[in-house]
């Protein structure tokens, strides 16, 4: 079986979160979905553009990407990015159900001869893996289990808030109680470990703007990947994991403490349990915090 | 002193993304218990809400409760009322900024959120180095060079895995394309604006 959607990679896919890209169409490719990259795509806009400009010019941002989409094929889009997620499924969004915003973004549109009818569906990866592909063909993958590998799954905010549980954004999670990092976690071989903050927030872009307002945040949840005894903390969102790699040794020097735990995405764990290259395929050795605890599990 | 404008809380309801849906607001105080930046900010999204209500339209658009908002959204999920909450903070924080109150212009978020258009807009891409590097130096020179030798030790490392390249910005192709789209959505913004 083959089939072809087509693919928001995001800004971060191009730097800090690079090896979320490599990893994941590692993994993909092992189900026949291949990535077809959106047409020239630009930036989203994050949680920050319409500061300045107001909503309608970021929302055109991404209906640039939509009708780019639109314009390769009517397959699904997927973005493996939180932020991008969001910002281009609610776009979308408005555009099926608000018929002046649909003009509206149409009317800008329309500056360049393009159109937008809001006819495609826009979904996160994540999603993809558990209702098209399934956790249980996600095992049957697995050649090199990382068994005896404890992991710490770390969702965070925006993968699952606010569309997981909602018709449009599929139904396919709860806001507290996200399981799907977890089955993942597991399916590598690995053990996905009690953990209390599962879907606590890093600070997003104000944790890089202004990380005395969030060092707090990032320092209570690194205490409970402690508690929970895990090794090394898995997550799905870019923004997450650089945040809390790069703000590690401030917390340290501020709080007294001593963390130092390598920060993951799903993505690299299960290339790896596939069997693929440790660096090549699962980009294991881009870590900030090196994760070779993680690689040394791999049998 | 504060004044009361009782038109504010009507141009607030009919112009802030989500200020129709804020007029439902039942006071409940969910959305403030469930901030994680709910004890740094001047008032809950609440009471601010109440404010807005009362008038207080300086004290609203002055509070750093607009700056505090990390976009969790807990708010959103949580509200009874299906008060949309990040947007209305996110849109108040917009009309802070168009309104020139200099708590507003002049905080980490006006800063970022230029520099970060700056990059959005013009290479159609968020390069990471571009943007840090104008939101820094927006602090004037010598903040902005010790902010950046704070970060330098993270952008090596970035560096050395492979995860900051060096070299020219990554771009749009048809960036021509995109400023065309660009300027005619901020055209039919500022017409709502009026
Ligand atoms: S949770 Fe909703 S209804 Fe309750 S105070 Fe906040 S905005 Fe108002
Ligand atoms: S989205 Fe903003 S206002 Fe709402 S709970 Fe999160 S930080 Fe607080």
């Amino acid at each position: 079986m083959t089939k072809t959607m087509n693919y928001y990679p995001g800004c971060s896919s191009q730097g800090s979160g690079i090896h979320l890209d490599t990893s994941l169409k590692a993994v993909m490719g092992k189900f026949g979905i291949s990535f077809r990259e959106i047409e020239d795509w630009n930036c989203c806009g994050a949680s920050v553009g319409h500061i300045c400009q107001g909503h309608l010019p970021v929302a055109a941002l991404s209906a640039r990407n939509l009708a780019a989409a639109a314009a390769a094929g009517p397959e699904d889009v997927v973005s493996p990015c939180a932020a991008c997620y969001l910002n281009t499924h609610h776009t979308n969004e408005e555009i099926r159900n608000n018929p002046e915003m649909k003009a509206e973004i149409n009317e800008a549109l329309g500056a360049v001869g393009k159109s937008y009818d809001g006819s495609l569906k826009v979904r996160h990866v994540c999603e993809v893996l558990v209702k098209d592909v399934g956790v249980e063909a996600l095992k049957s993958k697995v050649t090199k289990p990382l068994t005896g590998l404890k992991v710490a799954g770390w969702v965070g905010c925006q993968t699952v808030r606010p569309f997981a549980n909602t018709e449009a954004g599929g139904q396919w999670e709860t806001y507290d109680e996200p399981s799907f990092l977890d089955d993942f976690i597991n399916a590598s071989g690995a053990t996905a470990v009690p953990f209390k903050a599962k879907t606590k927030c890093c600070g997003g872009s104000v944790a890089v703007m202004s990380p005395d307002k969030t060092l707090e945040l990032i320092k209570d949840i690194l205490d409970e990947v402690k508690a929970s005894g895990a090794q090394v903390v898995a997550t799905p969102c870019p923004l997450c994991l650089t945040n809390m790699e790069m703000y590690q040794p401030e917390i340290n020097k501020r709080y007294g403490t001593d963390f130092n735990f390598p920060v993951v995405f799903y993505s690299q764990l299960l290339a790896l349990a596939f069997g693929m290259d440790a660096h090549k395929d699962a980009g294991l050795h881009q870590g900030l915090i090196p994760a070779d605890v993680v690689v040394a599990a791999a049998k | 002193m504060s004044t009361y404008d009782l038109n504010f809380a009507r141009w607030v309801y009919e112009n802030v993304d989500g200020g129709d849906k804020m007029a439902l607001c039942m006071q409940c105080g969910t959305c403030s218990g469930s901030c994680p930046l709910g004890a740094q900010m001047d008032y809950g999204p609440r009471k601010l809400f109440m404010m807005v209500r009362a008038g207080l339209k300086d004290k609203v658009l002055e509070s750093n409760t607009l700056w505090n908002c990390v976009s969790c959204y807990n708010c959103v999920v949580r509200c009874p009322r299906q008060v949309p909450v990040k947007y209305v903070l996110h849109s108040l924080g917009t009309a802070a900024v168009r309104a020139g109150i200099p708590a507003a212009t002049k905080s980490d978020n006006a800063r970022f959120a230029r520099a970060f258009w700056w990059s959005a807009s013009k290479l159609g891409r968020t390069d990471e180095r571009i943007v840090t590097a104008l939101f820094y130096f927006s602090y004037g020179l010598s903040k902005g060079f010790k902010m950046a030798m704070a970060n330098l030790p993270v952008a090596l490392g970035l560096v050395k895995t492979k995860r900051m390249h060096i070299g020219a910005p990554y771009m749009c192709k048809n960036k021509g394309e995109l400023k065309t789209i660009l300027a005619k959505a901020a055209e039919i913004e500022a017409r709502h604006a009026k």
